[in-house]
């Protein structure tokens, strides 16, 4: 029988996964931007931009954004690398790229995209001075593959950015929580007429690895100095480990 | 993590604006230096094009450990930028990274023209560096004067004690006039 993995509170099939989170993302892409500055009052672009701050790039480096989707993290990481680098836009969701890769389109950049699994990304060894995987490796049904894939393809000494939902502080739980399976999936009803995917949302980041779970998860795959740090109360934290 | 970012960053934009900083340093690619700072140790290693690079690193080529006194002589404007740091390691690498951080400047102009245009940045500039100008000349005054007052005038006015005494002095000698007053008045009247 096949094995099973979590798709937000329900078990299924490991072998389903793939195919209901691309569902979940097919139906909010075109939403997807607008919601995320609703459902975090903008403070997902801080976020990023702090990511980003985080990675040490200069002009001529190589960067992979893995699970890229509207591209947000690839254009402040082009400012960084201007002309003479490097950054490949990829997410396994084609109605996401296709957002991420028109919007740079309507703003004159034609960086690469690429439609890829970030379980099995397809590219050489030690390629990328720096990988990032923001809101994307909640997603991925093999966690563990997926970090390896990303060491895989980093050179020795890059860096790799995880951003992503992870445990709130204790006292605020409760707030979150009322926020997280009450109105979040309401905004999602009214804005993007999609209610499940946002309960799907809420669901996946309570079973998404902690803070020091996550860090210990990047040890396991090969990472070292892997530092995390908690940003607006540990709604999310951002990860960051070395390949040497 | 966001003190490293922060100097990684901030060190490379130094390095970035400074001409030929990056090429003295690319005489020593590869090789690593740890800020051991009081409460995080920042390690980063030489990149390709010169620039700093935050590395995992077990033994570093060089060690530096600021001081409050190396950190209250920023920026370094010339002098010697590791007088007062705790330093260990390679001495070609240190002498290096001395004679660097010794000559980086922050242009400050270049990266305020792109967020507010060209003109308005050069203002703004010189306004901020007049305005330090007149604070470290309204400083520098007040040192003065107070090194002035306490070398010389100090010793010409009347500390608190002197005062006490004289004011007592005085109620004394209004004392002894209102007694003789009474005595020359006594003697004035006629004898009984």
């Amino acid at each position: 029988m096949d094995k099973t993995t979590h798709f937000g509170y329900q078990e299924v099939a490991e072998s389903e996964k793939a195919a209901k989170v691309a569902e979940v993302f097919h139906s909010v892409a075109t939403r997807y931007d607008l919601m995320n500055d609703l459902m975090s009052a903008g403070l997902h672009r801080l976020w990023k931009r702090f990511a980003v701050a985080q990675a040490g790039l200069r002009p001529g480096m190589k960067v992979l954004d893995v699970a890229g989707g509207t591209a947000d993290l690839t254009r402040l990481f082009l400012k960084e690398v201007g002309d003479s680098g490097t950054v490949l836009l990829t997410d396994i969701n084609f109605s996401m790229l296709r957002e991420g890769r028109d919007r740079m389109l309507n703003e004159g950049r034609t960086p690469p995209a690429v439609q890829c699994d970030g379980e099995r990304l397809p590219f050489p060894d030690n390629h990328f001075d720096c990988v990032s995987v923001a809101f994307g490796l909640r997603n991925m049904t093999h966690k563990d593959q997926a970090l390896a894939e990303m060491r895989r393809v980093l050179k020795p000494g890059g860096r790799l950015l995880v951003l992503e939902f992870s445990r709130v502080w204790k006292p605020l739980e409760p707030a979150y929580d009322l926020y997280s399976f009450k109105l979040l999936p309401l905004i999602g009803e009214v804005v993007a007429q999609d209610r499940d995917s946002y309960q799907y949302l809420a669901e996946s980041i309570r079973m998404h690895p902690g803070q020091e779970e996550l860090k210990a998860m990047m040890e396991a795959a090969g990472f070292v100095r892997v530092r995390y740090h908690n940003l607006t109360a540990g709604v999310v934290a951002l990860h960051k480990g070395f390949k040497i | 993590m966001i003190a490293a970012g922060l100097i990684e960053r901030g060190l490379n934009h130094l390095v970035q604006q400074t001409p030929g900083a990056a090429a003295t340093l690319r005489r020593h690619t590869g090789m690593s230096v740890r800020f051991d700072l009081a409460l995080a140790q920042v390690d980063l290693r030489i990149a390709d094009d010169g620039c700093f690079s935050e590395a995992a690193i077990d033994t570093p080529d060089a060690t530096i450990r600021p001081t409050p006194a190396l950190l209250a002589r920023l920026p370094f404007l010339g002098r010697e930028a590791l007088r007062d740091a705790d330093y260990q390691g390679d001495a070609a690498l240190l002498a290096t990274l001395d004679r660097v951080f010794r000559q980086l400047d922050w242009d400050v102009e270049a990266d305020l023209a792109p967020l507010v245009g060209d003109a308005a940045a050069h203002r703004l500039h010189r306004l901020g560096r007049d305005a330090r100008d007149g604070l470290a000349r309204a400083l520098s005054g007040m040192g003065h004067s107070a090194g002035e007052y306490l070398v010389e005038e100090v010793e010409l006015m009347a500390r608190e004690i002197d005062v006490a005494r004289f004011n007592h002095g005085v109620d004394e000698l209004a004392d002894a006039v209102a007694r003789l007053e009474a005595r020359v008045h006594r003697l004035e009247q006629p004898a009984a």
